[in-house]
């Protein structure tokens, strides 16, 4: 995709890629800091009907009306009741769209630099790693990169 | 400056198709057809030039070398067909020419061999011509030899249409101005830079002539124009000064410098310090008279000025009137351009007539002026004895323009873009961005939802605000003011689509061989401009539709069917219920349900036993997919061919289309679409934790069940009897699947909502109240889901900052 690897490769003048990390039950995941307009506390979401289940509904941005999508429905994992620590993530794409997605809790931005970045395995037999574009090594830890545009793509 | 010049040369063509359209129809040229032809193509010859496309402007030259020879030489046209399809293909080479420049990448197309099609024709309209003609072919500005100066020539050149009149009488070479034009070094192509320079000063000049004078054709002549300037003669025409028109030179693009090289005589009356004297009459029976006569002196006042007016006292004098009406009203002003005030006299409201008394060009010469005093240079007072003959040919003319209004009111004829000046009225108009527009909408949906917020804000619940509610009254009142106007700015008259599909018959009509009659029916109805654009295509797909199956192919199955041999297809707007309603009508052989029927089944979109269909449904399959099969397509339409993609362009923008026919009797398309796109006036209801809006213009009323009123038909589906008929219940959370409050009908609220001839109760929680709501397309993400198919058709924000879904009763009612 070619907008990703220009937002790739600008990062890469800055040492490295920004990624805000998160949590889904145990495992952390990351997304690029470049999609991420803003974080807010889960708030009441309109069902819209006759959707598929991982999309939750809208919800009122400022005046914009966003989309909200839940990760764990997303990637296949049971879904809990939202806690206090539960948030939307809103991303923005380059066309303008907006689309919140719901997360555990949110962890920290790291700064992964091009070495710690590797491939993601070819593997499709688990849910979730259909939407995950590398694996990023950090401090000791192996953390998973989200393909953003694939979770939101059909 | 590009987009200013694609904007006026396609509102110049379409104008010009209108005017061909309409002569064709009458099958004759009026001279101010031709005239109005004639400066089309100048005009655009003129800006095609100005923007170097060469192409073109040569192109718009050769039409008007030919109208030139049809209004000057009058020749016998035998074959009026061919006429037409030239002038009609090089519309459209012009307009497809104008789309290309819109492209990235632009080449210019090459149009000789249109060019040599009228330049052949033209010939052949020349050698048509009487004999005595071919003099007058000369140019007009082709000056004799004879010395006399040219007083007959202002009451002529001063009417519009004359402005290139043969009328130029007799001219003195020596009377004439001699301006020497240079033009800003390397400007390029100064040759056709002169040409606009004669172009913009032609219309103020009695005489004009001009060395080079083969500057059109000759593209050599730029060099001569950079080394020893452009020479241009000319005598003014009434209402203009040599001063005038050296500053309308001046200000030409491109112009270096010009200057007086030889003064000639200010032949023409110089007008600018003389008096007009008006006498003007209103509408009989249109009271207040002296207050109309206050409106023309304001509108005067607008474009001249030093106006006086008899009687004086109009504005605190009521009795006046009385005077108005039985000697009129006396009007005197000083303009250099007396015909344009004449003109705004003329489109004020309620002017009946009016008569020129006294002008300039009469002044010097009416030995005895009244009381207006007119100021002349003693050159002028020479002329007095020659200019008194023509002073009286004017006198007796001067009742002209009077009446002419009775006749009709004529346009404000000048070839501005805006069609809209048609209606004689002097209107005032701006071209303004769409995009700009869309803005402000936007913005006013944001303070509609605003205003809620802070109205209706959770905060004051429970407060006595006498002062708070007095003004949010008024806030509230304020908006939906500003909400019309808005909304009014961007509704546009229907009959710009409608205008277009003439073209369309006509071209049918020519290739099929059928001959049809376009009727309009309300083609005055507005319809907002983001509206209109996407219906063109829509209703072009039906008129062909109507024209290649609708209307029978041999007139002799008409008579035997004992209509009228020549076909009629009637295009009608009209306002119902906060909907435009557009049917597209032929009295041609309509639709055969057999057939239909037979052909839906061979495609297999059945979805019940064949003979469980009634006609209307039958009729409306032929807007299924899948119903078009290419079995039959012509050049222009097969009957079904895209019905579906017309029904899904009227469905985008919240429209819908059904179709209603008689076998052989004709057939009837009806296209209902919403006035506007984005403010509902809505009904919000509740099912479980979600709110929905109802448009209330599809709500018949609400009410509570009583269980009496409650059936089941045999296969167990629930009705509700109101006024003695049974509607189907729709219960809204079983459709959408959502846990609502209550499951028991009695409890809930049942809303009877009806479109399309189609009704159906609802059933919901409860009624939370009526909301103006600014409609909001779903995000893209949800877009993929094709959830309006299930009846949602968009979603707002409400003054709480919640979300509601907006139902779309057609598409809820379509299933049950």
């Amino acid at each position: 995709m070619a907008e990703n690897t220009t937002g790739l490769r600008s990062a890469y003048t800055a040492d490295g890629i920004e990624i805000l990390f998160f949590n889904i039950g145990e495992s952390i995941y990351g997304i690029e800091i470049k999609y991420v307009n803003e974080i807010i506390n889960i708030e009441q979401i309109t069902v819209v009907p006759k959707l598929p289940d991982y999309i939750k509904g809208v919800i009122n941005i400022r005046g914009k009306v966003v989309p909200i999508i839940s990760v764990r429905n997303r990637f296949g994992i049971e879904e809990i009741p939202y806690d206090d620590r539960t948030c939307i993530i809103v991303l923005e794409f380059e066309n303008g769209d907006q689309v919140g997605i719901i997360v555990d809790r949110v962890q920290e931005v790291l700064v992964a630099k091009p070495g710690d970045i590797s491939k993601a395995p070819d593997s499709k037999n688990v849910n979730a790693n259909r939407y995950i574009k590398s694996i990023i090594e950090i401090e000791g830890d192996i953390k998973l990169l989200l393909d953003c545009d694939k979770l939101i793509a059909d | 400056m590009a987009d200013m010049y694609v904007f006026e040369t396609t509102s110049l063509l379409e104008q010009l198709d209108q005017i061909l359209m309409k002569t064709e129809n009458e099958s004759s040229f009026a001279e101010e057809d031709i005239n109005e032809i004639f400066r089309t193509m100048h005009t655009i010859k003129g800006s095609s030039a100005m923007m170097g496309l060469e192409n073109m402007s040569k192109l718009a030259h050769a039409i008007e070398d030919m109208f030139y020879i049809i209004r000057e030489d009058h020749p016998v046209i035998s074959s009026m067909e061919t006429l037409y399809d030239i002038i009609f293909s090089a519309s459209d080479l012009l307009k497809a020419e104008i789309e290309n420049l819109q492209e990235d990448e632009y080449t210019p197309t090459d149009f000789t061999e249109q060019m040599t099609k009228i330049e052949d024709y033209a010939a052949v309209l020349k050698g048509a011509a009487p004999a005595d003609g071919a003099a007058a072919a000369e140019t007009p500005a082709a000056s004799s030899g004879a010395d006399a100066p040219a007083p007959a020539a202002p009451a002529a050149a001063a009417a519009p249409a004359a402005a290139a009149a043969p009328a130029a009488a007799p001219v003195s070479g020596s009377g004439l101005t001699t301006v020497k034009v240079f033009f800003e070094d390397d400007c390029k192509m100064e040759n056709l830079r002169a040409l606009l320079v004669i172009n913009r000063i032609s219309e103020s000049c009695a005489e004009l002539e001009y060395i080079p004078d083969d500057i059109e054709n000759n593209g050599d002549t730029a060099k001569t124009i950079i080394k020893d300037g452009f020479l241009v003669k000319f005598r003014p025409a009434p209402g203009s000064s040599t001063d005038g028109i050296m500053e309308t030179i001046r200000t030409t693009a491109n112009v270096k410098s010009c200057d007086i090289i030889e003064r000639g005589s200010e032949a023409a009356a110089s007008t600018a310090d003389a008096v007009t004297t008006v006498r003007v009459h209103f509408d009989d029976d249109c009271k207040m008279e002296n207050l109309r006569a206050l409106l023309v002196v304001n509108n005067v006042r607008d474009v001249c000025e030093n106006v006086t007016f008899e009687p004086a006292d109009i504005e605190d004098n009521a009795e006046t009137s009385r005077l108005i009406v039985e000697e009129g009203f006396v009007v005197r002003f000083k303009s250099d351009k007396p015909q344009m005030v004449l003109q705004v006299i003329e489109g004020t409201p309620s002017v009946k007539s009016y008569v020129v008394e006294e002008s300039p060009e009469q002044a010097p010469a009416a030995a005895a002026p009244k009381d207006a005093a007119p100021v002349q240079a003693p050159a002028q007072t020479a002329q007095a004895a020659p200019s008194a003959q023509s002073a009286a040919a004017k006198k007796a003319e001067a009742p002209k323009p009077a009446a002419k209004k009775a006749e009709a009111p004529k346009p404000a004829a000048d070839n501005g873009a805006a069609g809209a000046a048609k209606g004689g009225v002097k209107q005032s108009l701006i071209s303004v961005n769409l995009n700009k527009l869309d803005v402000l909408l936007d913005l006013v949906g944001e303070i509609v939802i605003t205003e809620a917020m802070v109205t209706s804000n959770p905060d004051l619940k429970g407060l006595k605000l006498d002062n708070f509610q007095k003004s949010a009254r008024q806030l509230r009142k304020l908006n939906s003011e500003l909400q019309d106007a808005v909304m009014s700015m961007r509704m546009v008259p229907i009959s710009g689509a409608f205008n277009k599909m003439t073209r369309i018959v006509r071209d049918m009509k020519v290739k099929l061989g059928k001959d049809v009659e376009l009727i309009f029916e309300g083609e005055d109805t507005e319809v907002d401009k983001s509206i209109i654009d996407q219906l063109n295509d829509p209703l072009m797909h039906m008129v062909r539709n109507s024209m290649d199956h609708g209307i029978e192919d041999n007139v002799e199955d008409r008579i035997a069917a004992g209509k009228s041999p020549k076909g009629k297809i009637t295009l009608s707007a009209y306002n119902a219920s906060g909907e435009v309603i557009i049917v597209i009508a032929d009295d041609g052989q309509g639709i055969d349900p057999e057939k239909v029927l037979a052909k839906a089944e061979r495609n297999g979109i059945l979805t019940k036993s064949a003979s469980e269909y009634s006609e209307k449904e039958i009729l409306n399959m032929i807007m299924l997919p899948g119903f078009s099969t290419n079995e039959q397509v012509t050049e222009y339409s097969g009957r079904g061919v895209g019905m579906d993609v017309v029904k899904k362009n009227i469905e985008k923008i919240g429209g819908s289309v059904s179709v209603d026919s008689k076998f052989g009797q004709g057939s009837n398309f009806v296209i209902k679409i919403p006035l506007s796109l984005s403010i509902v006036d809505g009904m919000e209801i509740s099912v479980g934790n979600s709110i929905f809006t109802i448009p209330i213009n599809s709500i018949r009323n609400s009410f509570k069940v009583q269980p009496s009123q409650l059936v089941k038909d045999t296969t167990g589906k629930e009705m509700v009897m109101v006024y003695g008929e049974c509607y189907p219940l729709i219960r809204l959370y079983q459709l959408y699947d959502l846990k609502p409050n209550t499951e028991n009908v009695f409890d809930g609220i049942v809303i009877l909502v009806e479109t399309d001839g189609k009704s159906a109760c609802i059933f919901a929680d409860e009624l939370i109240g009526e909301q103006q709501v600014v409609l909001k397309p779903f995000p893209s993400l949800l877009g993929n889901y094709n959830i309006k198919q299930y009846g949602m058709s968009g979603c707002s924000i409400l003054g709480d900052g919640s979300i509601t879904i907006i139902i779309d009763v057609s598409n809820v009612i379509s299933d049950f």
